[in-house]
């Protein structure tokens, strides 16, 4: 399991080192100079094409909860990244490494996604450089 | 060792999506890895095979088909395009509305590979983006005359020697001041129109392996012919291509609503042909 897992993590790297693919422009909807990382509950998952959506909850320290949506690559492109479709579920905690949206709503393109009840760190499909 | 056992959690984690699976005809090293520098392999008429699913080395060619450094010979109102388009980061890119690349541009989406298959007298190309393809005719046949406009044209191959050469017309173009009919040669956006002539040349350089160049013939858009840089394609061996349709479009409300805003803000007249 610990073999698998460092395997896996050494696909996420390879991916992130060159530039995937998003069926639109990344540059004209998401910001590089604007990394997030967040931490919060898995609320909703669309496993469809030309990009995977998943939403989930983020807790400020004052308490407030805001939903935050995150693109990343298609179906084909995070499979062959190592991901299954159940990779992910509603509820679970994931944090993610992602690039704001130019229009500073709560939309990021996700570069990484850890599962943090196992650890595992996935490539997320994100198109920046 | 790091390659045997990313092969076999490939297959232990995906072999249901057939992402893993042994093809046959792959020339393989003692091990039983595919050999990817093993010679090209050729037809029963002794043609080159480019059958195969690919992969372009970078994206690079995606985003300016041209040489580094070096810039296409538009026409003024071509330029204008361009540079409107430049200037707002392709965010109207046909993409941005599930239209998919086009010719030659589907195959250096290095994301998403492409497969060919290469029988006698047509040769298939399958995009996995948006599920399309393309048909190269190799039967003999001429380019038609005054063809329907089509996003992907017309074409017909043939070999010389070891290079296939494709010649490819009859494409939908900028019409008018619509910037947005037909394909965009690259993402950075170099335009065509309906006068665009393309003719490619493959070279399967062994089994692993192969290079495309492009010329371009627009006398519409461009001042004369001009050739892109040679992009280079890795065969992706023991492994099949997956759906891809666009079937969640939410990225185009809020490009079209991010940059509509930055547009009235600084009006443009590009796009007038």
């Amino acid at each position: 399991m610990r073999t698998r897992l460092a395997i896996l993590m050494c696909v996420a790297s390879l991916a992130a080192s060159g530039r995937a693919l998003a069926h639109h422009s990344f540059a004209a909807e998401f910001d590089e100079k604007k990394p997030v990382s967040l931490t919060g509950t898995v609320t909703k998952l669309e496993w469809t094409n030309p990009h995977i959506w998943f939403f989930m909850d983020v807790k400020s320290p004052d308490g407030s909860v805001t939903n935050w949506g995150f693109e990343m690559g298609g179906t084909a492109q995070l499979l062959r990244a190592g991901w299954k479709r159940d990779s992910m579920k509603i509820g679970d905690v994931v944090a993610v490494d992602a690039y704001r949206s130019r229009d500073d709503s709560n939309r990021a393109n996700a570069r990484s996604v850890t599962l943090t009840n196992t650890g595992q760190k996935l490539f997320a499909g994100s198109q920046a450089p | 060792m790091l390659s045997a056992a990313l092969l076999s959690v490939m297959t232990a984690t995906t072999s249901a999506q057939w992402l893993s699976i042994p093809l046959p005809g792959t020339p393989r090293t003692p091990d039983g890895k595919p050999n990817i520098n093993a010679p090209a392999p050729k037809t029963a008429d002794g043609k080159p095979d480019l059958s195969g699913i690919w992969k372009a080395d970078t994206m690079r060619y995606n985003d300016n088909l041209l040489p580094p450094g070096t810039e296409a010979p538009m026409l003024p109102w071509a330029a204008e395009v361009y540079k409107h388009r430049v200037a707002t980061m392709g965010y109207d890119r046909p993409m941005t509305f599930c239209m998919p690349h086009g010719v030659p541009d589907n195959m250096t989406v290095a994301g998403l590979p492409f497969k060919i298959i290469q029988t006698p007298n047509v040769m298939i190309v399958l995009f996995e983006e948006f599920h399309v393809y393309r048909q190269i005719q190799t039967d003999g046949r001429a380019l038609p005359i005054d063809p329907d406009p089509a996003w992907y044209g017309y074409s017909i191959g043939r070999w010389d020697g070891d290079t296939f050469i494709v010649d490819t017309a009859g494409f939908k173009g900028v019409v008018g001041d619509n910037s947005r009919e037909g394909s965009w040669l690259d993402n950075n956006g170099h335009p065509h129109t309906d006068a665009l002539h393309l003719t490619e040349r493959f070279r399967r350089t062994n089994f692993g392996h192969m290079e495309m160049q492009v010329t371009v013939d627009d006398p519409k858009a461009y001042t004369r012919t001009w050739t892109s840089d040679t992009m280079r394609f890795t065969l992706q061996p023991d492994t099949e291509l997956l759906e891809h349709l666009c079937e969640n479009n939410r990225d185009l409300t809020s490009l079209q609503q991010y940059w509509k805003g930055q547009e009235q803000a600084a009006p443009s007249t590009a796009g007038k042909q």
